[in-house]
C-alpha cells in the first residue's frame, strides 16, 4: 500500500511503463544472446548482422519522429528512399563521384518531403493522404527510372566504389551523428518544444501564433534528410539498386516508432529514442524467430502479438476508461 | 435545396468523368464497352472499389483507421476457397463463408482494439500483421489455385457483379441508416464522449462497425479471388495496398454525400473510378503512369476540397 503511495506520488508507475520499450529491448538481446550462445552461433557476426539491418531503418524513423510528434503520418518513406538511391546510383554512374551521389541522395529526398509538405501545410490537406498518394507516384517514378536507365530491371554501382563505407563503424557514426543532431534539435531548442506543443494541441499553438506551417515544413525536412542518409547507407549496403530496394523501410519505420514506444498521437509524450530502441528491437525480435526455423507466417504471427503486448504496456498509463481511442 | 442544384451536385462528378473518358477513348480511336468483357471488368471494378470504399469509411468516419481490412479479405478468401475446393461446394456458398468469416475476422479485429484500447491505427498494424502471417501459415505459403474450378471461377458476370453491389449497398445503407444501430453509430460519430455520457454503448456499436466492414472486404476478397482464381499471399503489410484504391472514391462520396445519401455517393465514386480504370484498360495505359494520374487526381480533388470557400471566393471576385 505504502509503495503503491509512492509510486503514484513520484510518478514512477508512469515513468516505469515508459520505458517499458527499452526494457523490451534489453529482454530481446537477452533472449538472443542466450539463443545464440545455445546454438553455438558467432555471436559478432550475428551483431553485425543486426546493425546492417536495423540502421536504415533506425536513421529514417528517427528523422521521422519529428512528423509524428506534430500527430501526423508519413507513409511515403520507403518509396522516397528507394527513389532518392535510385537517382543516387544513376549520378554515381554518371560522374564516378561518391561525394556527389550523397549529396543527391539526400537532396532528392529532402526534396520530396518539401513536396509533402507543402502539399500538407499549404493546400491544407491531410498529411496521411498527402504521403498516400506521393507512395504512388513514387512506386510509378522507382518504374519508371529502373526502365529508363538501368540494365534490365535494376541500376548497379559498382561494389568497389562503395566498399570502404560499407562498413560496421561507418554506419554506427552516422547514426550516432545523426542521433546526436535530432536529439539536440528535438530536446534542446525551440523547435523541438515547439513541435511537442503543436503534436499535443494544435487549436492552443495556434491561439498562441505558432507557425504551424513552418513547424511542418521544418519536420518534413529532419525527416527527408534522415531519407537521404538512410537511402546512401542502402547503397553502401547492396549497391545493385531493384524496384525492392528499402521496399519494406515504409512500414518498417512506423512499427518501429510505435514498437519504442511513440504515441501516435505525437505531442509532448514524444521521444526522439523510440526509433532507435524500435528498430532495433524489431530486428533482434526478426533474428530470434529465424533462429528458431519459425514458419514465416507464424513468425509474423508472433511479431504481431508481441507488438501488442509491448505497446500495450508502454501505453498503459495513457488510456481514457471512458471512451475508446481514435 | 433545390431539386436542380441538387441533381447537379450528385452527378457533376460521374458525368465529367464519362465525358472526359468517352472524349479521351474516342480520340484514341478506341470504344470503351467494345465487348461483353470490358462490361464485366466494369462491373467488377465497381464492386471491388465500393465494397472497398465503404469498409473504409464506416471506421474511417469515426476516426479509426483500420490497416487490417486489406488482410481480411485476403485471409477470409482463402479460408472460403480452400474449403470450397475440398468440399466441392457451390460458389454461393464460397461466397457466403467468405462474408461470414470476413464478419466474424472484423469483429475479432474490434474486439482487440476494446480490450487493448490502443489507439486504431496500431491495433489495424497488429493485426494485419497477424491476418497475413495466419493466412500464409495456412497455406502454406503456396497460395490458393483453383484456375480449372469451373464452378468458382464462373462467378464473373455483370449480373452477379451487380447482384452484390445492390445487395451490399441495401444493408449498409439500411443498418447505418434505418436501425437503433446506425442512429447511434452517427451521434458517436459527431459527439464521441456525450453519446457515450447519455448512455448509448460505444463498445458493442463499434464491434458491429469491425464486423461489417469485415463481412464487406469477405465480399471483397471473394470477388478478387474468382477473378483470376488464385489468391497470391503475402507479408510484410503488403495486404494494405488494398485500402489506397478507396480514398478518391471515399473523398468523392463524401462530396456527393453533401446531395444525397452518402454510401450511394460511394457508389457514385465506385462508378467514377470504375470508368477511370476501364479506360486505362483499353487505352493500354502503363501501370506508371495510371498510378500517377490516380495520384494526381487525389491530390487535386482534395485541394479543391479543403480550399472549395477559397475558389468559390475566388469565383465570386472574378465575376
Amino acid at each position: 500500500m505504502e509503495l503503491k503511495s509512492v509510486m503514484n506520488r513520484y510518478g514512477l508507475k508512469q515513468k516505469i511503463f515508459s520505458i517499458a520499450p527499452l526494457f523490451g529491448l534489453i529482454a530481446l538481446v537477452v533472449c538472443f544472446l542466450a539463443a545464440a550462445t545455445a546454438k553455438d552461433l558467432n555471436i559478432a557476426y550475428s551483431m553485425k548482422n543486426i546493425l546492417n539491418q536495423s540502421v536504415v531503418v533506425a536513421v529514417i524513423a528517427t528523422g521521422a519522429i519529428f512528423i509524428y510528434t506534430l500527430g501526423s503520418f508519413d507513409i511515403s518513406l520507403g518509396a522516397s528512399a528507394c527513389v532518392s538511391a535510385l537517382v543516387g546510383g544513376m549520378v554515381y554512374n554518371a560522374t564516378g563521384s561518391v561525394t556527389l551521389m550523397f549529396l543527391t541522395c539526400v537532396g532528392v529526398a529532402v526534396a520530396i518531403a518539401l513536396i509533402n509538405s507543402v502539399l500538407a501545410s499549404v493546400f491544407n490537406l491531410p498529411v496521411f493522404v498527402t504521403t498516400v498518394a506521393m507512395l504512388s507516384v513514387l512506386n510509378a517514378v522507382v518504374l519508371m527510372l529502373i526502365n529508363i536507365n538501368g540494365t534490365g530491371s535494376q541500376i548497379a554501382v559498382p561494389t568497389d566504389a562503395v566498399a570502404g563505407l560499407n562498413t560496421t563503424w561507418f554506419k554506427l557514426l552516422v547514426l550516432v551523428l545523426f542521433f546526436a543532431v535530432c536529439l539536440f534539435v528535438f530536446d534542446f531548442t525551440k523547435i523541438g518544444r515547439l513541435q511537442k506543443f503543436l503534436g499535443g494541441n494544435p487549436v492552443c499553438a495556434k491561439l498562441s501564433g505558432i507557425n504551424n506551417k513552418r513547424l511542418a515544413i521544418i519536420a518534413f525536412v529532419m525527416s527527408g534528410i534522415a531519407v537521404g542518409l538512410g537511402s546512401f547507407l542502402s547503397i553502401t549496403y547492396a549497391p545493385t539498386l531493384t524496384k525492392n530496394t528499402a521496399s519494406s523501410v515504409g512500414m518498417d519505420v512506423i512499427i518501429s516508432i510505435v514498437f519504442g514506444g511513440m504515441p501516435v498521437s505525437g505531442g509532448a509524450r514524444s521521444r526522439i529514442y523510440a526509433a532507435v530502441v524500435g528498430a532495433f528491437s524489431m530486428t533482434f525480435l526478426n533474428q530470434i524467430m529465424v533462429m528458431f526455423n519459425l514458419n514465416s507466417g507464424i513468425g509474423q504471427m508472433v511479431k504481431a502479438v508481441i507488438f501488442l503486448i509491448v505497446v500495450s504496456l508502454a501505453m498503459s498509463n495513457q488510456r481514457n476508461k471512458e471512451i475508446l481511442p481514435r | 435545396m433545390k431539386m436542380t442544384k441538387r441533381l447537379f451536385g450528385i452527378f457533376t462528378i460521374p458525368a465529367a468523368v464519362l465525358i472526359v473518358v468517352l472524349a479521351v477513348s474516342r480520340i484514341q480511336g478506341v470504344a470503351l464497352f467494345a465487348t461483353e468483357g470490358n462490361w464485366v471488368s466494369f462491373f467488377r471494378s465497381v464492386a471491388n472499389v465500393m465494397l472497398v470504399t465503404l469498409a473504409l469509411s464506416i471506421n474511417l468516419n469515426s476516426g479509426r483507421f483500420d490497416f487490417s481490412i486489406g488482410s481480411v479479405a485476403l485471409l477470409s478468401s482463402v479460408i472460403s476457397a480452400t474449403i470450397s475446393i475440398q468440399y466441392q461446394l457451390p460458389v454461393g456458398i464460397m461466397l457466403l463463408l467468405s462474408v461470414v468469416l470476413g464478419a466474424v475476422f472484423g469483429f475479432l479485429s474490434g474486439l482487440v482494439y476494446v480490450i487493448v484500447k490502443l489507439p486504431p491505427i496500431i491495433v489495424g498494424l497488429a493485426m494485419a500483421l497477424f491476418y497475413e502471417g495466419l493466412a500464409f501459415a495456412v497455406t502454406g505459403g503456396y497460395g490458393v489455385s483453383f484456375v480449372n474450378n469451373t464452378e468458382l471461377v464462373g462467378f464473373p458476370s455483370v449480373r452477379n457483379y451487380s447482384l452484390i453491389i445492390v445487395a451490399a449497398l441495401a444493408a449498409v445503407i439500411l443498418i447505418f441508416d434505418y436501425t437503433k444501430f446506425g442512429y447511434n453509430y452517427k451521434a458517436l460519430l459527431s459527439g464521441q464522449k456525450v453519446s457515450v455520457h447519455i448512455g448509448i454503448r460505444e463498445i458493442p456499436n463499434t464491434l458491429i462497425c469491425y464486423g461489417i466492414a469485415g463481412a464487406l472486404m469477405g465480399a471483397q476478397g471473394f470477388i478478387t479471388a474468382t477473378n483470376t482464381g488464385t489468391i497470391q499471399m503475402t507479408l510484410n503489410f503488403g495486404s494494405i495496398g488494398a485500402m489506397f484504391a478507396a480514398f478518391l472514391p471515399m473523398f468523392i462520396g463524401g462530396y456527393i454525400g453533401r446531395y444525397i445519401n452518402d454510401k450511394i455517393g460511394c457508389l457514385l465514386g465506385a462508378v467514377s473510378m470504375g470508368l477511370v480504370s476501364l479506360a486505362y484498360v483499353r487505352m493500354d495505359v502503363d501501370s506508371s503512369v495510371q498510378q500517377i494520374i490516380s495520384a494526381l487526381l487525389l491530390v487535386c480533388f482534395l485541394i479543391f476540397l479543403n480550399n472549395e470557400q477559397k475558389f468559390k471566393n475566388l469565383v465570386k471576385q472574378g465575376r
